[in-house]
């Protein structure tokens, strides 16, 4: 892609591309070594001689193990999966449904409604728990799952719609207009012919949703109670601060257990979404 | 364990617990259905997790099952984080629903007195027995005419130094500085020797203001006076005290304490970083539960090398301020029978005992009947955590311990008025600064 | 679920002459677009609405924890106006959302542009490099807070044996310095979505127009900023639009790093409600803070959505 010299291709491409890396990357090793160093080589300080931050000389699995036998954290896994997913799909075809009504068809108030769901994204979480709360309660919904796959996508649907408005736009209508003078109704047109156009979008959308329900702290916090229902946020704050005692290995190993399987997982997506892209415009 | 169950089985539920059991059991004979969990009375007791895991087991483990085989009591207990407790009572007050007790840390019972129940029968009666309460205690948990919260512990906040650095300065065993200029004159040589003390003034809401607070009280610098309005922060006696204070931090703190939360001093002091902080015991006992793994730069055990001593005298004397909790129980619970009869259970001094035990000292009873326990004959490095609550007072001194208390509290402005002296306002600005806020939060 | 029905039903029937009365109805733009729009009107309805209008009412009584309130009209907003702690918090909370947004969205435009090569590897690192936006915030904090400090920092220790610092920085510690830490964190952690967002976007460009540009003699350079860029700015604003929004209200990072402190330097808006509304049951008053930052952002939003609109309709 560069032209050129070699050095253009280091200058531009890969020197940069290493820094990016290596500074997003870093706090993930360093997690890493956090999590199988035992207790004697953490508490040493900057200053002293035989300080090693990047390695660990004698590592330990000790907090690891604490972490999967002593807490509950598969579970607390397996709920933020469950949780995050529902939340996903809700909000990928609401967000899919509205986008497409608010971008391609012409109706009245279309704007006022497209900016109408964009403002309820402004309130505040901070603030809004506290009623939110109250609804909760009176569709009985407390201590389940469904509290959190209901109230995640009101933070996530005005985003996957807009995204996925933005895309649209981007789509000629003449594609829509071929099909339906083919015999297409107007539904399948949508169905068939945009929507498959649209999936890179769709997926940045979904990752973009998935995530933010992955790492939701303060409705999964305040809507849930018993420790087999909490996700893994929630959980391994209250299990692993007590006090003013942190325990960091274990700490940091749930950090990078609750992270590093969903970037594999991301990446056969992420493969998927290239391979569509291509398609869809070439195609 | 089974031996002592059966004894308060039959001591503590004489009354209604073990009637409303028999009905319970007789209906469901009647009914011809299998005993169902779902007709036993349960309560949902939210507290934090306790920095000592043993006392979270015992809790979940024995006094869960004993707790029903004693009331017939389905009792759930859940452990969170002390920093998000109080999310968690707001919504619960706010829709009504939620566990039925709650142990509130500081003065929280007095944020929310029309949605707790008037517990003063029980309080009153565990009180009478156990030799009363701390004044700490009840100042947090009483409005002045009813109990809006049962005193549960107090956790004792006092500092804890290296021996052997502070004989360097001149401070043989048992020995340590009587006040705050002594204080900081064996600050500043340690200091120089490389072993700064550590202090945070940071938000947090353990270490920071547990030191603040006392070191103003010290000097004679108060919030208010004792009609709970007349903001009188503004004194000769504060301005003072700030003044001490912008020296003495560089002569003797470590400078990055203004960042520090409260888990930090407890790293810089196991690591050896510093050599005197004001905290709980949990310095203390975290290196003696792990001997090996925390050394002094000599390789030996670093508990062996630790005393704990209260913080220096002022001229208005010497304070305290010790994180007191207290059980509420809120309006909207359904059990309110029950959750008083668990209250008057687990607060009961056999039943506490086991909890008190576990403890290690970690925390002192609300009572004073505690100090007797023979717990402080274990170890003398513990025991100046025994006495230490009798010096306490609580914020919003000298007025009392109400919302304003709990709002300056909670905005940080004591804290903040030493830091920004100490990051170079100069005194009288950063006194003026709080003043006006607080001023404000008592408009 | 009236939507879901009717899409399973007709999936069976495909394309022909023959139009049932559902099909004929959905034919009229109106209707499909009702009918589109029903799952979202209900959720956000259920959901955001009763719990919004339940906020302003808050904000506008003198409520407590507990305390229903009585009606005390602006009184709580005027409070804020003399509130030295609010006005700090308003100040760090724009600094904060706008040295952000500027480095993440150059920064993250940079890497989407690396990112559209391709290399070796490809797929792996586009999905490791979200790492930093994949871990829950309060986690990664923990370990940023680490990183930090002042006794045990590893920065400061490579910094030292650089030779680049002589003695300690205190990064959480010092007021301007926590402020730049938490937007370091706050960059770290949005970096990756803007990354892999524009990147979607970039996707979408037709590698064509690139060549016609680069045969017309076109320098790299060029080709961004007349080929790519214009066709790249819709998607650019709308997640710049939502990044801003975010940023705004953000709380999970300052609460964890640094709870707003030292002395309020790294105070926001959603932090300061929170201590308010929250740690001092003052919900009233921690409504009014965070309705506070409503009509900010609305005017924010406005321009932006303005801008939107100019530039898809050239």
């Amino acid at each position: 892609m560069i032209e050129g010299a070699k050095w253009r291709r280091w200058i531009f491409f890969y020197i940069p591309l290493c820094a990016f890396i290596f500074t997003l990357l870093f706090p993930f090793y360093w997690m890493l070594v956090t999590a199988v160093r035992p207790d004697s080589e953490l508490y040493r300080p900057w200053s002293a001689p035989n300080y090693a931050p990047f390695w660990t000389s004698h590592p330990t699995l000790d907090h690891i193990t604490y972490l999967l036998q002593e807490t509950l954290f598969s579970t607390w896994m397996l709920n933020t999966l469950l949780i995050s997913i529902a939340a996903t799909l809700i909000s990928l075809f609401c967000g899919l449904l509205a986008g497409y009504a608010l971008s391609r068809l012409k109706f009245r108030f279309a704007g006022m409604l497209g900016t109408a769901i964009f403002i309820t994204y402004l309130v505040p979480q901070t603030l809004l728990f506290i009623p939110l709360a109250d609804i909760i309660r009176n569709f009985r919904l407390g201590d389940t799952p469904w509290a959190l796959i209901l109230t995640y996508p009101t933070f996530l649907i005005p985003f996957c719609t807009w995204l996925l408005m933005g895309y649209f736009k981007a789509i000629p209508r003449e594609l829509e207009e071929c099909a339906r003078i083919d015999g297409a109704a107007r539904w399948q047109a949508m169905l068939y012919i945009i929507f498959p156009i649209a999936v890179p979008g769709i997926l940045s959308a979904g990752i973009f949703a998935f995530t933010l329900s992955w790492n939701e702290f303060i409705y999964a916090l305040v809507f849930l109670s018993s420790p087999a229902e909490k996700t893994v946020s929630v959980g391994v704050t209250s299990e692993l601060i007590r006090g003013d005692v942190f325990y960091w290995g274990s700490l940091m190993a749930g950090a990078l257990l609750g992270s590093i399987p969903v970037a594999f997982v991301y990446s056969f997506f992420v493969e998927y979404y290239v391979a569509g892209l291509t398609g869809a415009v070439k195609g | 364990m089974a031996r002592i169950s059966r004894r308060e089985l039959f001591k503590l539920s004489g009354g209604g617990a073990l009637a409303a059991r028999a009905g319970g059991i007789a209906s469901i004979l009647a009914l011809k259905q299998a005993p169902a969990y779902a007709q036993a009375t349960t309560l949902h007791w939210l507290r934090w997790n306790d920095f000592v895991p043993t006392s979270d087991a015992l809790l979940l483990k024995e006094i869960v099952p004993e707790c029903e085989k004693a009331l017939g009591i389905k009792l759930t207990i859940e452990m969170i984080n002390g920093n998000d407790i109080q999310a968690r009572t707001t919504s619960a007050i706010q829709s009504g629903s939620g566990p039925d007790i709650i142990c509130a840390l500081n003065n929280w019972p007095q944020l929310y007195p029309e949605s707790v129940v008037d517990v003063s029968d029980v309080a009153e009666e565990i009180g009478k027995a156990q030799g009363g309460y701390y004044d700490e205690s009840k100042v947090v948990a009483n409005d002045g005419k009813k109990w809006l919260a049962a005193p549960w512990c107090i956790v004792g906040a006092l500092l804890a130094y290296r021996k052997s650095w502070f004989e360097e300065v001149g401070y043989p065993t048992g020995q340590f500085p009587q006040n705050w200029e002594q204080y900081r004159a064996a600050g500043k040589l340690l200091k120089a020797n490389g072993h700064p003390m550590g202090q945070t003034l940071g938000h947090t809401f353990g270490d920071a203001p547990t030191y603040a607070y006392p070191y103003m009280w010290s000097f004679g610098g108060k919030e208010v006076q004792a009609d709970g309005k007349t903001v009188v922060l503004n004194s000769k006696e504060t301005t003072e005290s700030v003044k001490f204070m912008t020296g003495f931090w560089k002569d003797a703190y470590d400078e990055g304490g203004l960042a520090w939360d409260d888990s930090s001093n407890n790293r810089a002091f196991l690591s050896g970083t510093c050599s005197c902080t004001l905290n709980g015991a949990s310095i203390y006992l975290e290196a003696k539960r792990k001997p090996e793994t925390y050394v002094t730069e000599k390789g030996t055990p670093l508990w062996q090398d630790i005393l704990h001593a209260p913080l220096p005298k002022g001229a208005a004397g010497q304070f305290g301020y010790h994180l007191p909790m207290s059980n509420m129980l809120l309006a909207y619970s359904s059990n309110q029978k029950a959750a008083k009869e668990f209250l008057r259970w687990i607060t009961s001094k056999e039943v506490y005992q086991k909890w008190f035990d576990t403890q290690q000292g970690y925390t002192v009873g609300a009572t004073t009947i505690w100090e007797k326990d023979k717990l402080w004959e274990k170890d003398p490095v513990m025991l100046p955590f025994r006495t230490a609550a009798r010096a306490g007072r609580f914020p919003g001194y000298e007025g009392p311990a109400d919302r304003h208390a709990a709002e300056v509290l909670s905005k940080y402005i004591i804290i903040d008025m030493y830091a920004k002296a100490v990051q170079g306002m100069a005194a009288e600005d950063a006194v003026n600064w709080a003043h006006g806020e607080v001023a404000s939060v008592h408009a | 679920m009236a939507v879901s029905d009717v899409t399973t039903t007709s999936d069976t029937y495909t394309g022909s002459v023959r139009r049932w009365p559902v099909t004929r109805l959905l034919e009229d733009e109106r209707w499909l677009a009702l009918v589109l729009l029903v799952p979202t009107m209900v959720l956000l309805g259920l959901f955001i609405a009763y719990p919004f209008v339940k906020g302003v009412e808050l904000s506008v009584t003198d409520a407590k924890v507990g305390v229903p309130g009585n009606f005390v009209g602006m009184q709580n907003f005027v409070g804020l106006l003399n509130d030295s702690i609010f006005r700090v918090a308003v100040w760090n909370t724009i600094v904060y959302t706008a040295v952000t947004t500027v480095f993440k969205l150059a920064l993250g435009l940079w890497l989407a542009l690396l990112l559209n090569r391709n290399f070796k590897g490809k797929a792996l690192t586009r999905a490791f490099i979200l790492l930093p936006f994949i871990i829950p915030t309060v986690l990664s904090t923990f370990a940023w807070k680490w990183m930090f400090d002042p006794t045990f920092s590893v920065i400061n220790w490579t910094l030292f044996r650089l030779g680049i610092i002589s003695s300690r920085i205190n990064w959480l510690g010092d007021p301007s310095l926590a402020l730049i830490s938490v937007i370091i964190v706050n960059v770290w952690r949005g970096v990756p979505f803007y990354a892999i967002s524009l990147l979607a976007g970039l996707q979408t460009i037709n590698p064509e127009l690139q060549d016609a540009a680069a045969i017309d003699g076109a320098r790299p350079w060029q080709r961004f900023w007349y080929v790519t860029w214009p066709l790249l700015l819709p998607v650019t604003m709308v997640v710049v639009l939502f990044s801003v929004i975010q940023t705004f209200a953000d709380f999970q990072l300052v609460y964890v790093l640094t709870g707003g402190g030292p002395a309020n330097a790294t105070q926001l808006f959603a932090t300061y409600a929170y201590q308010i509304g929250v740690g001092t049951g003052l919900l009233s008053q921690g409504a009014a803070i965070s309705l506070a930052m409503f009509p900010v952002l609305l005017v924010v939003v406005i321009v932006q959505l303005l801008y939107i609109r100019r530039v898809e309709t050239l």
